[in-house]
Parts: C-alpha cells; structure tokens; sequence
C-alpha cells in the first residue's frame, strides 16, 4: 500500500524548494471520508498495479439554463409573483490517479523516471535533484542531459517539464527523465503543478522524492524504494518514526532489492517500481438553483417552488423574514415533507429528485403575511452555497406592484398631479409613524406599504447622498497641525527607528537594466519623501555575479549594475536631503568567490576581503568549505559565510562601519538571515549602529492539504525567534501576515485576519514594533512573482498594513502605479493620526467577508465586501479612503476613517457611511429583478 | 387622550391678543375616548376627511372655550407639541443664479415630504443677489428652489441673510467689500481695530454709507424685491421669513472670531465697540449721561478674545468691573444698541411683510459658554446683558413681542453634561432662561440645532421639543452629504418616528393626528392650526 498523500499546495512556491520548514500535517478531515463525493485523499494502495482501480472522473457538465427555464414555463404562469434563476457556483472534486515508474529504458543501460496523471489539466512537473554527499533536502538542478524537452529552468534549483499525452487515445500525461544510475545523483524530487489552478500536488507537504540510493536518510516523503510503506495504517504524522523503528524487522521480508548499506559504490541497485496515487483536483461547476413563488388561488397561501440541477443530496436551510432586515424566522407549519427544525434558527429540508432529469427541488407553502424567503443550500457538512455571498433572498410580497405603485414617482411634475396620492402616503407616513406600538394588530397589507414608503425614503435619501458626497472635499487640513504635535518623542532604536518609520522600497526586479538606478531613483527623491515615506530601501550595492545584486562578490567595490559609487553616494545624499532614511541591503549570509581551490571548487575569495575556504560553511558540499557548520539554513547558489568565525565577523563588522561611513546609509536590511544565527546579527548591529534594520526571514507558513492553516504561531514563532536571537535590534519582515492576507483575501476568508486570542494572526499581532509588515516585494512580485500577492487586492493589503501597528513597506511598483494616490491617502491618515508601530489594534470583526478594526481609537477600518459601520458614540469619524473592488459589487472594498474630534462646521463631512441604504436596495433590486 | 390647540401667531395687527392663548390646552377625558378607542386604527387613514372634520369640529369648541391657566399644562407632561418641523437647506444650494446639486436637493425634498417634514428652510444671501451692484438683484436660482418646494408640497422658511459665510465662503456683495476697503468703520471693529467683514456694524444702520444709501435703505430695498420676487409664494408655499440680524444671522456683536472648537474652552470673547461710529455714539451717550470720561472706549480691564474670563478683572466673579457704575453704564449702553438694532431689522420686516400670511422670525444666539460665572462674560461680549443679577432676555423678549416676531433659538442639541467643566457652560439653564423670558413676552420659539454638533444631539432636541423652550417649530440643520448619510439618514428617521411617538406614552393607544386636513384650514381660518393627540 502506497500511503501517499497528496497535498495541494497554494501559492506557496517557497516550501519547493526550501522543504526544511516544517509543516504541520494535521490528520485528513475524517469527514471527508465519509462524505458523498470521492475521496479527496485516498490511503488504497496500488502497488505495483496497472490496474486502474477508479473510474475516471469527468467534469460534470452543468445541465443547461434553457432546460430550467422551460421546466418553469410549463408550471402554471398565471399566479407567478416572482420567478428567478441564481447562478451558483460550487466546488467539485473530481478525482483521478498519477503514477510514478522507475524502469529501465529501452537500451538498458539508462533508467528512466516516468510520472503521469490522467487529470484533466496543465500539467507541470516541478522538479530537481540532489547529489551524492548533499545534506540537507534542497535541490540542484539536474544535469543538462537528463532535461527532458520543453523544459525550463527555473532560477538555478529547479527545472519544469510540462507532461504530455502521447497520443489523443491516451488517458495520460506523462512526462519521461532519463537518467544515468551512475551519476552523481541521489535522488530526483518533484512536485506536480497544475498551471489551469495554480495548484501544487505534493507528497505529505514535502515534494516527491525517488532516491537513486538506498541510504539516502528517509525525511517521510520517499517514494518507490521502500516496500515497507504499505503495511502501515497509522496516523500520517507518526509515519517517519514507524519507518524508521519499522525498517529493521520488516527489510527482510519485503526488501530484497537492498543489498547493502555500507558500501557507497554498492548502492547502485536500482529496482524498477511503478507507484500509482489518486489525485484530486477542484473544479468550479456552474449550476442553477430556480425559485418560483405562486400564489395559490384556492387557499390564497404562497407557494415557494425551488428547483436546482445540483447531483446529489441537496438540503435547503431556509426560513422567512417579516421586513427587509432579513431577520431569520421560522415561519408556521405545515412544513415540507422531510424537514427538521435546526436550533430555533431555520428548517432544513431535503431536496427530493424530480422524475424528469437530474434535478430535486422541494414545494413551500407559506402563509402570504411573509415578507420574503430566506435560504442556503447545504451540499454536505462543510458545503454551504450561498448568492454571492449572501443569503440567497426571494421577496414574497407582490413586489413589483408594489414598486409600480411607489417606486416610479421620479418626474416632479408627477408630483403635482398626484396631490392626492401624495397626501395618500403622508397619511401613510404618519400611520407608520405614529402606529408603530400598535403593530400586531396593524393589517400586514399596511404594513406593505409602510414598508415601500421607507423604502423610497431610503432610495430617495441614498441618490441625494451619493451626489452630495460626490462633490464634497474630505479630510479637513485642520487637524494635521494638531496631531503633529502630540507624537512623543521616542527613543530610537534599531529594531524600530523612530517607530513611526514607513518603509518604501526603492526598486524591483527590472531596476538594475538602465544600468542608472541611482540616478533615476534620485529624481524621485523629492517626490517619494512626500507620499509621507520615512525610509527607503535600495538594492543591494556592492558588485554581484548576478546583475540583481543579491550574489555578492566583492564587498567593497560598490560599482553594480545599479551604478557608480558616486552616483550611490549622490543618491544617498538626496535622499537625506529630502528628509528619509536610507537602507542599505546587505547580503552576509553568501558570497561568491573570485578563485578556485586546488579541487576546483570557488570557494577562495579576493579583493579587499580576501578570505580562504575556512569563511566557507562546511555543511555545504558544493562548496567544500573548512569552517565550522552552518548555523542556519543553506542557500545553494553561492559560498555560505562561516559568521562564526572571528575575522570574518570582525570584516564584516568593518565593511558595514565603512558603508555608513563612506555612503552614507542609516540602516540595513538583511538578505536571508535564515542562513545564520540571529545572535550574529545582534553583533553586526551592535558594531554598525544603525538607525532601523530589518531582516528576511522567510519561509513557508503551514499549510494542511493544499489550505492555509488558520493558526500559524509555528510560523510567527520562527520568525520571531530569530528577531530574539537579534535581541530586538532588527525588525523582521512579516512574511506571516502577507500569506495570510494571501488567503484572507483571494477566498474571502477574513476570519483568518483574527487569531485565537483575537489579535492580528501575524507576527504583528505578537511583536508588533519589530513586525515589518509588506505585502510585495522584489521576489514576491515584480517579474519574478515567486509568490504574488492577490490581484486586485493590493489596496485592502495596503489598508490593513498601513492602518496597522507594525512598520508598513510599501513596494516600488505598488508606488508607482494607479494605486500611488490611495496609497498616499493611507499613508496619510497613518501620519496624521499619528499612528505607529506600537499602536493598538481592536478587532472589531473577522468574519467571513469582512474584516474591522480600530487601530488606537482613532482610525476605524474595513476590508472586504461586508457591512461594517463605525461605533458612533462620542466620536465622530472622518472618511479618509473608500475602495471599491467592482468584483465585489457595490459596497466598497475598503474604508479607512478616522476620528475627528475637531468639527471644522457642520456640514463638513465628519463621517460619511458605508453605504448601507445603497446596499439594502441592491438587495430589493436583485429581489425583484 | 387629549387634544392640544396651538395657535400660530403671525401677524402684527392682532397677535398681541391671542398670545396669551400659545399654550391652552384641553383635556377632554372621557369624551375622546369614546369618540375615538373603539377603532383606533382604522379611523385616521382609511377616512382621513371624516377625521378632520370631526377634529375640527372639535377643536372649534375648544378655541372658544375658556383656556386653561398655564399652571395646568404643567401636569400633562406627556403631551406632545406638534411641533412643526423643518430641514435647513444646504447654504450654497444656489450660487451664481444656479441651483447646485439639483438632483441631489429634489430627491431629498421628496424624501422629507415622505417622511412627513413640514418644510425646508433657505438662506437667501445678500452675497449672492445683490451680489454685483446695488439695487441690482438676482433671484433666479432661489425662485427655482421655491418652485422646486411648492412641487414638492413642502413648506418653505427663508432666511434673509446680511451677513457673511465662511464655511462655505459666502461673502458679502462684492460693492459692499469695496466700500469697506476704504471706509472700513462700516465694520465691527475690536480693541485691536481689526475689523470684521461678516456684517455690517449696527452703529451705521441709519447712516448713508453705501452709496448714498443707509443700510437700512439698502435691507429694506432688498425685502421688498424679494416680495415682490416671491409674490406668488409668500403665504403659501412661504410660511415664514426669517430676518438677518448680524453675525450668522444673529443677533449679537461678532464677540468671538473664528470658529468655535469643541474640545478647547472658549474664552470670553470682546467686546465690538471700536469702529469710528461706535465710539462716536459711545461718546455721545456717556456725555449725556454726565460721564465724558466712560465715552473714550470700551472696558479697559476686559480679556482677549481667547482668554479665560479670570485673565483680567472686569469679568470677575466678586468685586469685577462689571458690577461697578461704570461697567452697568456701559453694558446698558451696548446691550442697548443691539436690541434697537434688532428693533430697527425686524420691525422692518414687519412692515414690509404685514400684508403677507408669514411668520416673521429673528434668531438669538445661545452664548451659553460662562454661563455658570455671575457675570456670563460671553453672553455680555456679544451684547446681552444678563447676568446672575440682571435677566437680560426679558427686554430682547419684549423687542421680539413688540414687533410680533418669533424667535429661532440655535443650540437645542447641546446638553450640559457634554460640555467641557472648565468653561462652566451650561446651554440648557440659558435655553431655559430665554425660554421663560419669550412665554412671559408671549414670543414663539422655534428651535435649531447648533452648526457644530452634538453627541446624542437627536435626544436632546427631542427633549426640548417636548418642553417648553419649544412652542413653534424646529429647522433641523442641514440636509447634505452627512445629512443623508447611512450613519446619520435612519437616526432622523427615527428621530421624526418618536418625535410623534414620545417614549412616556409609546406603550399606550397610538397616536393620531389629523394634520392633513386640518394645516389646509390655517390659512382660511384666522391662522389657527389644530393638532390632535390622543395619550
């Protein structure tokens, strides 16, 4: 049995290729093995089985719209009040298989590696491999000869090679590696991509791993080689333990293709084995959901027909409301056939199939007093549909009627005309005024019309608030002066600046190809400074066998692709001028070497620091270092600096003293300090003073079976860690925070934005002072996007970092886009209210579609498409920023206000609404459309 | 249940007569109750005529019945005034002849007659028709507004405004500014002698400043265009015509400049009698009185504008200037000239408008800052002297009745308990203060909210409205973007909802009212408007 899992990996590229992270594997969802549908993750073996087991899953197609539609005009017409077709969208999990062969090719001397997959889709194989003698799980890229065609390197770890069908008949993409067993390589790791969904198909959260040999030390994702795999049933997470005790007993009886352990130029017995796995893949299907309401002429009581082409079990959640708050009730039996009562709440009622094509639906029969019928539609325990985000709504009241009577009074002269009608409503007006305490015993037709009345109140009200508005100045400049005043002078220290720092950085992937960085960065100096930025970051300086900078060679020439010395020095004096900081990025976990050894491996340096092979980490194999082991994580590109060594550090100490010196910087930030002990930092820091520093430590948050975890403290807690290992002295980037904004954002899942302990679920919800918070940078973004933020979402990244404690930095391109007044806005609103990165965050809401907080009781924020409105107590708030993600519909995307206690007059804007009236007759529209 | 008749006094030639009979009320027990529980809820709407008509009926009793004394009311707290109500249009809804945001204001008038608004209320700017040359008037934006309210079926309040505004910058006619450029003692001039441009002084009512003209000449003029303008309105669609009468409209010297900040303390303010012809009339009057010496200028020990009362004696609690001879010769003399002043504007206006079915108003403001201190330095900056000693509003109250004007009182939204300690304010005991002053006068009182806001300002103006600092109507200020906004828009329509809905009988029968019918009786009927109430 061939117990392995599969893990669809979103948007996560780093845990590729850096796989020390650990991940957390949570136990597979018990549930889904119980539900209906195909098991998203399968346990049953197949070993050594062509067999295919499963029937292939085919994307069901959706049952046309024509076909509903003609279902309804066959229903008896006459008495309809209300007819609609929603569109639902849900997820469907079509299931298929993949394999892996190891077998000898047809000259028998060469190997081959085969994986397919019988999905329909894209599909990539993201692979590399590891050589003889490698420690650690990262990856090389293979050699050129065994790239199969097509592919595509990516950066230097990694290869890509789309999979193929061989031919139309074939069930298959394959993809073939030919190898030689005699080569350096140890073993060959992958993970599947689908390019159609972005999604990434790994091996319990680690890649795929078919080792070459056999003593390779079993991290829990090997493949093939190891028989034992199948006999054991227990909890995933316990699996490499249970190897490794298991390997003793079992080897014997179920290995016979391992001869030896011992001998490295033994290991070469490769033994073929073909390894098939289930796949699934998530497919968005189209289906409709119909609803009818009649008006039976016998008994005058209101029927809701509901109809959808759904398969399979289809529970209805529904209720009734008596106004337009959408209140749920549950309305009077009788009740249909197969429905329970769900916590006084609603009543759930099974769909029963229709005898004419796949469809179910259910009759309702509901007294006329209702004002409309709410429902959802429940698929199984975790499959909730809903209409585009709501409760799906359908007005039971004759609607349009009453919208003829009411609603189209918009022509004065009709006013005139009407006085009677007019004085008709007034009376109306003042019934529902007046009457309010004597409701129950009001007639319900009343109350209709009460009802339509507040309605064209509102409507009316909403049209003369959106002109209005439109034509209002916000923000008085009035209270800048004000709040200037009251920052307290606070202590600098490294870790934070002054803590009201706002961070740009100063270039993206492209920068270095004119060659004149520095100079065209200078002309932006001015500009830059007055979006209200405190500090900027600029590229690495110093010269790099990459043109980026980020492959240092010689420290101390600081002529790069960027520009000259002088131009950097010019630059760095503007920047003063203008008033910000400047940070230089300083890469002291690698440094490429000018010379090689005697073996032939670059490891000795030269210009000014002209270290030998002892600065070089000795766990680093390429590299063949003589200092002591690394005290981090390996980067693979370049020499691995031994910071533990006394002259190294006290170089590398001088060369940061002569950057400030001689260039002019106030701080750092810090290339990959993943590769070495944070305590260093603290040296380095402590040796070059600077005004703010910042380190990347990046690595990939947890994730359990392709979906973000909600809790990532294991994340946060290395990340802030190595921050303690700096005690304090440097920021970190909150690499936490982006990938859960990730999530938040691209699903609509805002209840990630709160933790357990209903505080920011990043690293800036736990320190917040030393959190660099950033949504995009250089590597995320830019040309290179290894891990890009949402689209279209930057601006709710922008508003939650900006509004939030924490250092906010803001990416080059971000700046210098259609977003840069928005973006200016907020960094505004942060300035004025005087907010830092000590502020104090309430968490308002985190829900579903929406997210609030108030940030220090002064700034009020709401991202997402839901409703949140500002407690309006004693304050009175401003409206700073309004966004509006047109996808969303119609209310804004985000809000910033703050709280202006000073009122300039009255009848400057001091708040202006979510806008809710316009929302609730969205509603009424879609109702009645 | 109870019927409450309210009379509307408008007029000059009888009001003073029916004055006494603002606050009659009638309780009529037993009566109503039989007339009108058994159905309460199907009587008023589905025959809105047969109510009226019985309620007229009704009420035509009780007007010729013996009023109660006034002591009486005071046990049927839980009746409601009906209280007329108003929204205040935005200020620049017209500007160079053109009605701004016409789709914005038409929607939202049709919104308050919905809601069951009386009327909206329209400041008509001197800077804006007589803005080119004098005597050159340019009504039209204000006259498609008036049109777009009749249409409406609304009612209409305008307000005639001599002053300036700042926010949004509406300042005075262009001619004007240009002669104060050389002649700049046509303004309010300080101890320091800047002066200020908002209004006129009252020190040059009767002189010829303005080309020829006095500015009296000059106002008058410009009443008698718009009535003439307005013919086809006044006393239909225009039911009241509210008088300018100096700084924002009211009627006060321009003791604080700039804007009032809600979270700093207001200082006493100064006192505005230092352009050339007021200290030419301060002279004149300190000579008469025997007294050369007080006549060489103001107060010499009074504080600057933002300081605290304390900063200088003349202010002071015990033993300051403002108790000594000299402080009562001169407080007299200013307090005096505003009041002649206010006297000279509104009896214009009545004359002017003594043949239209309107209501003439005049607003007073509620300098209620320092009001806790003996000598209510703000209140006697700005030219009311009433102090713990003296009750001041009983003459401006008595001006008011002179010329049968009501009075627009500001501030019904502020509170006490949100007012900073330290400037020992108290809005409400002066609310009350001038409130007793008007009914002992017999001047009806319609109310406004302050232009700065308030927390919990719907509740208070609630209350008021059911007390007795509020007998006529109240204009809501202002319809505009915050207005209508989803924070604010469901609040007022709540606000309106339990206006006629007071908590104390909201457990009881519902209320009625048959106002429809009955407004149309007020101006064929001797201006008596009925308003019924059950409790």
């Amino acid at each position: 049995m061939a117990a392995v899992t599969i893990d669809s990996l979103l948007q996560n590229p780093t845990l590729l290729f850096r796989p020390k992270a650990k991940v957390l594997l949570k136990p597979p969802r018990s549930l889904d093995c119980s539900r209906n549908r195909k098991l998203p993750l399968s346990r049953g073996s197949c070993f050594c089985s062509f067999n295919p087991r499963r029937t292939i899953h085919v994307v069901r197609a959706s049952s046309s719209e024509t076909a509903l539609i003609g279902n309804f005009d066959t229903s008896s017409s006459d008495d309809i009040l209300y007819k609609d077709i929603f569109p639902v969208k849900r997820i469907e999990k079509v299931e298929g298989k993949f394999f892996i062969r190891l077998d000898r090719s047809k000259d028998q001397h060469d190997w081959q590696l085969t994986v397919g997959c019988s999905l329909p889709g894209k599909w990539i194989l993201h692979w590399g491999v590891s050589y003889l003698g490698d420690s650690g799980s990262e990856w090389d890229q293979p050699p050129k000869g065994m790239r199969p065609p097509g592919s595509i390197p990516i950066k230097d770890y990694a290869i890509e090679t789309p999979l193929k069908k061989l031919s139309e008949g074939d069930i298959f993409h394959e993809v073939k590696i030919d190898f030689n067993p005699s080569s350096e390589i140890a073993a060959i790791h992958f993970v599947l991509k689908d390019e159609e969904t972005g999604a990434w198909y790994q091996h319990r959260g680690m890649d795929f791993k078919v080792p070459l040999v056999d003593y390779l030390e079993d991290d829990g994702n090997t493949v093939g080689a190891k028989r034992v795999f199948g006999v054991w049933s227990g909890a995933l997470q316990q699996f490499s333990n249970v190897l490794l005790k298991s390997e003793a007993s079992h080897a014997d009886s179920q290995n016979n293709s391992i001869e030896s352990k011992d001998s490295k130029n033994k290991n070469r017995c490769l033994e073929g084995f073909y390894e098939e796995q289930s796949i699934v893949k998530e497919v968005s299907v189209g289906n409709l959901v119909s609803v009818a309401v009649r008006k039976s002429p016998e008994t005058g009581k209101v029927i809701v027909c509901l109809e959808t082409d759904i398969p399979g079990d289809v529970v209805v959640h529904w209720g009734v409301c008596r106004d337009d708050a959408k209140i749920w009730e549950i309305p009077a039996a009788p009740y249909p056939p197969e429905t329970t009562v769900f916590k006084n709440k609603a009543l759930r009622t099974s769909l029963q199939p229709k005898a004419t094509g796949n469809r179910s639906g259910a009759l309702f029969t509901l007294d006329e007093e209702h004002f409309g019928f709410l429902f959802v539609l429940k698929l199984d325990d975790n499959t909730w549909l809903k209409f585009k985000g709501n409760d799906f709504y359908v007005p039971l009241l004759g609607t349009s009627s009453v919208l003829d009577q009411y609603g189209q009074s918009d022509s004065t002269t009709e006013e005139i005309s009407s006085k009677s009608y007019t004085d008709g409503i007034i009376n109306e007006i003042r019934n529902l005024v007046s009457g309010l305490s004597s409701e129950k015993s009001q007639k319900t037709k009343t109350k209709e019309v009460q009802e339509s009345i507040l309605q064209e109140i509102e409507q009316l009200a909403a049209e003369a608030y959106s002109i209005f508005r439109s034509s209002i100045t916000t923000i008085p400049e009035e209270v800048v002066s004000e709040t200037e005043t009251t920052k307290p002078a606070v202590k600098i220290s490294s870790g934070t600046g002054t803590g009201f720092e706002i961070l740009c950085q100063g270039f993206n992937w492209e920068s270095h190809k004119s060659g004149r960085w520095y100079m065209e960065l200078k002309e932006k100096a001015s500009e830059i400074s007055s979006l209200g930025f405190t500090v900027i970051w600029l590229p690495p300086p110093t010269e790099s066998v990459s043109p980026e900078g980020y492959m240092p060679k010689d420290l101390y020439n600081l002529n790069s692709r960027y520009g000259t010395f002088d131009e950097l020095k010019e630059l760095v004096k503007s920047l003063h001028d203008v008033g910000m900081k400047v940070l230089g990025d300083v890469v002291l976990n690698h440094r490429c070497a000018h010379f090689k050894n005697q073996n032939g491996v670059w490891n000795i340096f030269g210009g000014r620091l002209n270290w030998d092979d002892r600065a070089v980490v000795a766990d680093d194999p390429h590299f063949q270092g003589r200092g002591n082991k690394s005290s981090g994580d390996n980067f693979h590109a370049a020499p691995n600096i031994d910071h533990s060594q006394e002259f190294v550090r006290k170089d590398l100490k001088e060369w940061l003293g002569w950057l400030r010196e001689e260039i002019g910087y106030d701080g750092w930030r810090l290339d990959f300090v993943r590769g070495f002990w944070g305590g260093y930092v603290k040296d380095y820091l402590e040796a070059s003073e600077p005004y703010f520093a910042v380190g990347e430590y990046w690595d990939s948050l947890s994730y359990t079976y392709g979906e973000m975890d909600h809790n990532q403290d294991s994340h946060r807690q290395r990340i802030v860690d190595w921050i303690n290992a700096t005690n304090g002295t440097a920021g970190a980037f909150d690499v936490t925070t982006k990938g859960i904004l990730h999530s938040a954002l691209e699903r609509c899942e805002y209840w990630r934005l709160s933790d357990q302990k209903g505080k920011p679920p990043g690293v800036v919800g736990w320190w917040p002072s030393r959190a660099v918070t950033f949504i995009e940078n250089h590597d995320t973004g830019s040309t290179q996007g290894h891990w890009r933020f949402p689209g279209g979402k930057e601006m709710q990244g922008y508003a939650y970092i900006l509004t939030h404690p924490g250092t906010p930095a803001v990416f080059y391109d971000h700046i210098f886009s259609h977003h840069r007044s928005e973006i200016a806005n907020l960094i505004s609103v942060r300035n004025r209210n005087g907010i830092h990165c000590r502020s104090l965050v309430k968490i308002v809401k985190a829900e579903r579609d929406v997210y609030a907080a108030i940030i220090d009781e002064k700034v009020a924020m709401k991202i997402g498409p839901g409703y949140y409105e500002p407690p309006s107590g004693s304050q009175r708030w401003s409206l700073a920023l309004e966004g509006r993600d047109y996808k969303e519909g119609c209310r804004p995307s985000l809000i910033i206000l703050f709280a202006s206690a000073i009122v300039v007059s009255f009848f400057t804007p001091k708040y202006i609404g979510v806008i809710d009236l316009r929302a609730r007759l969205d509603q009424v529209i879609i109702g009645a459309s | 249940m109870e019927v409450s008749v309210i009379r509307i006094c408008s007029q000059a030639t009888n009001s003073k007569t029916e004055l006494g009979f603002r606050d009659s009320r009638f309780s009529f027990g037993k009566f109503n109750e039989k007339l009108f529980s058994p159905k309460p809820n199907s009587v008023s709407f589905e025959s809105p005529l047969r109510w009226g008509k019985s309620g007229l009926r009704i009420t035509a009793q009780a007007a010729q019945s013996d009023p109660l004394p006034k002591s009486k009311s005071s046990t049927k707290s839980k009746t409601l005034n009906r209280v007329r109500l108003f929204a205040g249009l935005p200020l620049d809804v017209v500007s160079g002849g053109t009605v701004n945001q016409f789709r914005a204001i038409s929607a939202g008038l049709k919104a308050l007659k919905l809601l069951g608004l009386e009327g909206v209320e329209l400041h008509i700017w001197w800077g804006v028709v007589e803005h080119e040359s004098m005597g050159k008037y340019d009504w039209s934006g204000y006259l498609t507004i008036a049109e777009m309210v009749r249409k409406a079926g609304l009612k209409l309040n305008v307000t005639l405004c001599f002053h300036a505004s700042s926010q949004p910058k509406i300042p005075l006619p262009e001619w004007v500014l240009d002669i104060g450029k050389t002649k700049s003692n046509i303004f309010f001039k300080d101890r320091a002698g800047k002066p200020y441009r908002g209004c006129l002084s009252l020190a040059v009512d009767e002189l010829a400043v303005l080309n020829g003209k006095t500015p009296m000449q000059v106002y008058q003029d410009f009443c008698e265009s718009f009535k003439s303008a307005f013919s086809a309105f006044i006393g239909s669609t225009i039911t009241g015509i509210t008088m300018g009468l100096g700084p924002d409209g009211e009627l006060r010297y321009p003791s604080h400049r700039g804007f009032a900040k809600s979270d700093t303390v207001l200082g006493a303010g100064e006192f505005q009698c230092y352009d050339k012809n007021m200290l030419h009339l301060l002279k004149q009057h300190a000579e008469a009185c025997g007294k050369p010496k007080w006549g060489l200028g103001g107060p010499h020990d009074a504080p600057a504008y933002s300081e605290l009362p304390t900063a200088n004696t003349f202010f002071k609690d015990h033993g300051g200037s403002w108790e000594s001879p000299y402080g009562d010769f001169f407080l007299s003399w200013y307090s005096s000239q505003l009041i002649a002043h206010g006297d000279r504007l509104l009896s214009l206006a009545s004359s002017v408008f003594s043949d239209s079915a309107v209501n003439i108003f005049g607003k007073v403001p509620l300098m209620h800052s320092w009001h806790g201190t003996r000598s209510h330095p703000s209140e006697l900056t700005a030219g009311f002297y009433n102090t713990a000693t003296r009750k001041g509003y009983e003459e401006v109250a008595e001006m008011f009745a002179r010329n049968s004007c009501k009075i627009i009182l500001p501030g019904m939204d502020q509170s006490d308990k949100y007012q900073l300690k330290e400037s020992l304010s108290s809005p409400e005991s002066l609310l009350a203060e001038i409130g007793t002053a008007c009914n002992k006068h017999g001047v009806g009182i319609s109310g406004q909210n302050s232009t700065v806001g308030a927390p919990d300002g719907l509740k208070q103006i609630k209350k008021n409205m059911l007390s007795e600092n509020l007998n006529d109507s109240f204009i809501f200020q202002r319809i505009g973007a915050q207005f209508f906004a989803p924070e604010h828009f469901p609040l007022f329509i709540e606000f309106v909802r339990k206006l006629n809905q007071p908590d104390l009988n909201s457990g009881n029968l519902p209320t009625k009212e048959g106002t429809a019918t009955a407004t149309d009786s007020v101006h064929t009927r001797s201006n008596l408007s009925i308003h019924m109430q059950s409790a």
